[in-house]
């Protein structure tokens, strides 16, 4: 073998290695945070963690108002989020495309992607907690969130909505049919699953944010179930945030159960879409 | 069936066509020699242009066939065959009507010894039937029969090489009668070329079926395989 | 006067003609000049060197080039007589009466069924009697009914490419247009598919005016009643086929179908 060959097959055999290494090094630190945390919090997971109300007793304290704030959170999140968010991608993409105004939006949207969820907490604060004085409500912290996660679900639509091939906007428009019925009949449902994929990166956002609630007004102590928009309310971020704060060890135990419960709804949330995803693949691949 | 099949049918059936057209001057041709029917004559010479025209379209239809559907293989055999066949047919018109008009140059019908000397009326006979069967052989795709057609073709070419001395004779008896004789003479000849003509159709039958060359010494005595 | 009672000749007598049709890309003359009639149940293929303006051309007859930006059209393209490109024309319903088949198969990601009654349904059409009618109705005239009809709810992507052509023809033959225009529509299949749709093609004659646009002169023979030759933008030859492929007229025609071009 040449002089050449032999050195290019020592450079490829070390690439290899030094590859094979750092993604050791990646899925170590992984397991081990993963590890860490399951040895400190996994014995404190039980039904009643889950139930109880929160408390100044660590061994009584639960997350049962936190899940409640996450969950309804989110649904408003979502309710108004996802219709404004899918149709400004596809009026981006189908109807605006040569507009001054579509090109301005879609160059502000791709740096609001980018800007720290704080910032958004500010901005929420401002406008939904003081000026439109929903106070510290649900609404605010879900309007301040659907606004954090609009700029992902834009581009993902818009991204969906580009892939589907113009050869089937071409066949529609043959057979006779308006813009919108080819958008909302052959587009739409060809896009389907790439914007399924945004909300489901929107959603997973949404869960872990902890920053812009704090700043509209999440309470860190709420002994009660939010029964409506208008309610005060907590979440599971900011619950666990609040117990890493306190001084005894026990509470550090119902945060790290706390992180695992967050784990667990994040992965499962995940696996539902992503299996709602592939199914729709499926049906409309094969 | 294809387009181009339905095509080359059409094909078929105008040569066909054309065929019992001749097959039918020639018949008649036959039959005004022994009836000596002047106005028979008359009507195979006015067929003859429908003879011609008919030439003219299967021409034009074969150059539109090549020219539009490129035909290949036995399909492009099958239509170079039908372009010379279709010649070889209005040829065959052609010596309808000129032995019409030797008949018609004629006031009298033909001296019963002379014909009977030269054999003309078996002659005739014989022309016809090789003629129609040619036109089975194609019809039928049958290239034993088409191989037959040579032999065949051989029984007019010896009553073509004794017309010489049997019109000498006869000449030398009935001297009155040259005009007749000579006359005699031509459609021997003509009639000679009836079997000519039969045998190429013969061989581009076979060549279209079996896509080998018998012209010019191509081994047609050869038993059938 | 008399150029426009001929022109007015020429488009009543025709199922689809063109006058004076020039088309512009911004400044870019795409078309120039274009004056030719179609008769109803004929076959027409536009033949020519690539970017010489054929599917360019074809395009006009159902609008599909007002989806281009910076299009303008001068002169006249009439249906039935009447011009195609007057304001009170509704496009969609023009389209609707216009069917189109395009050179990669392109079947929407649905099943078969949906696929082709995709036009009916746009229209509003909800019987489910009348539906399933026009599917098999289709199916059957474009040759595929017998090979999909027990799995009429897969999806039309599992099909075969010369399938999924045949599929697009019946997705625009089942809302029963008048016209069809076909850009290549064999071109991206092998020669077995491209046979099966050429058969195909020719036996919708008796329902539909068809032109179609190909590269492939061969193609162009077998099928088409009448031909028209395109170069640079221009109508060189328009005539039958059987005339064109045998004895052209202009010499530039000769010179494509006979190779010598280029």
């Amino acid at each position: 073998m040449s002089r050449k060959r032999s050195t290019a097959k020592i450079k490829d055999k070390l690439f290899k290695l030094v590859a094979i290494a750092f993604t050791t090094i990646a899925l170590l630190s992984l397991v081990l945070l993963i590890g860490d945390i399951l040895i400190k919090g996994f014995a404190r997971v039980n039904w009643s963690f889950l139930v109880n109300l929160p408390s100044r007793h660590a061994d009584q304290a639960g997350i049962y108002t936190a899940l409640a704030g996450m969950v309804s959170l989110l649904v408003f999140t979502m309710i108004t989020a996802i219709p404004i968010g899918i149709l400004s991608g596809i009026y981006l993409e189908e109807y605006g495309k040569d507009s001054w105004f579509a090109r301005f939006v879609e160059v502000n949207i791709s740096n609001l992607a980018g800007v720290p969820s704080v910032i958004y907490g500010i901005l929420g604060l401002q406008l939904f907690v003081r000026t439109t004085g929903l106070g510290n409500s649900i609404l605010a912290g879900s309007l301040t969130l659907a606004l954090l996660i609009m700029p992902i679900i834009i581009v993902s639509t818009r991204e969906a909505v580009k892939a589907v091939p113009d050869s089937l906007r071409q066949g529609s428009l043959a057979l006779g049919a308006t813009k919108w019925q080819t958008v909302y009949k052959v587009v739409l449902p060809a896009s389907f699953g790439g914007i399924l994929t945004g909300i489901i990166l929107s959603t997973s956002r949404a869960i872990g944010e902890t920053a812009p609630l704090i700043v509209v007004g999440a309470l860190a102590y709420v002994p009660f179930i939010p029964e409506g928009p208008m309610d005060q309310y907590t979440s599971l971020p900011i619950q666990i945030y609040n117990w890493t704060t306190r001084p005894q060890a026990d509470f550090v135990t119902n945060a790290a159960a706390g992180i695992i419960v967050m784990l667990v709804f994040t992965f499962l949330l995940n696996a539902v879409a992503i299996t709602l995803r592939n199914r729709w693949y499926k049906k409309v691949k094969i | 069936m294809t387009h181009l099949e339905s095509e080359l049918k059409k094909l078929r059936e105008d040569t066909e066509a054309m065929w019992h057209l001749v097959i039918s001057q020639l018949e008649k041709t036959h039959t005004a020699l022994t009836d000596f029917d002047k106005g028979l004559c008359r009507e195979v010479i006015a067929t003859e242009k429908r003879v011609n025209s008919m030439e003219l379209a299967l021409d034009r239809n074969c150059e539109h066939l090549f020219a539009l559907h490129t035909p290949v293989a036995i399909d492009l055999r099958f239509v170079l065959a039908i372009l010379k066949i279709n010649n070889n047919l209005e040829r065959l018109g052609d010596i309808a009507e000129g032995i019409c008009k030797y008949l018609l140059s004629e006031d009298q019908a033909y001296d019963k010894q002379l014909v009977t000397a030269t054999q003309l009326d078996e002659m005739f006979v014989k022309a016809l039937a090789i003629v129609e069967d040619t036109l089975t052989a194609f019809q039928g795709e049958d290239t034993k029969l088409a191989r037959t057609i040579f032999q065949k073709d051989e029984e007019l070419d010896v009553i073509n090489n004794l017309a010489n001395q049997r019109l000498t004779e006869y000449i030398g008896q009935r001297p009155d009668n040259i005009g007749q004789a000579l006359n005699t003479l031509s459609m021997i000849r003509r009639l000679e070329r009836v079997g000519d003509q039969s045998k190429n159709m013969a061989e581009e039958i076979i060549f279209y079926l079996e896509a080998k060359v018998l012209r010019h010494g191509g081994n047609k005595k050869k038993k059938l395989h | 006067m008399v150029q426009k009672s001929q022109d007015i000749a020429v488009a009543t007598a025709n199922k689809l003609s063109a006058n004076r049709l020039s088309l512009y890309y911004g400044e870019k003359q795409a078309l120039r000049d274009i004056t030719m009639g179609i008769q109803a149940n004929t076959i027409t293929a536009f033949i020519g060197p690539s970017g010489c303006g054929k599917s360019t051309f074809l395009r006009c007859f159902n609008r599909m080039n007002d989806l281009i930006p910076n299009v303008r059209i001068d002169g006249q393209v009439t249906l039935d007589g009447k011009d195609i490109y007057r304001k009170k024309l509704d496009v969609y319903e023009h389209r609707k009466n216009i069917g189109m088949v395009f050179q990669k198969p392109n079947p929407f990601p649905k099943s078969i069924y949906d696929n082709v009654v995709f036009g009916l349904d746009i229209n509003g059409e909800r019987s489910r009697s009348v539906l399933d009618q026009t599917v098999e109705d289709a199916l059957t005239k474009a040759a595929l009914w017998d090979e999909v009809k027990d799995n009429l709810h897969k999806s039309a992507l599992a099909l075969s490419g010369g399938q999924q052509q045949r599929l697009c023809i019946a997705r625009a033959i089942a809302v029963k247009p008048s016209v069809l225009l076909m850009d290549e529509p064999a071109s991206a299949l092998d020669p077995i598919s491209t046979a099966k749709i050429e058969e195909l093609i020719i036996s919708l004659k008796d329902s539909f005016t068809i032109v179609i646009v190909t590269h492939n002169m061969q193609q162009a023979a077998r099928i088409s009643d009448k031909t028209a030759f395109f170069y640079l933008g221009e109508l060189i030859e328009y005539t039958d086929t059987g005339t064109l492929f045998t004895n052209p007229q202009r010499e530039a025609t000769e010179n494509y179908i006979t190779g010598r071009y280029g």
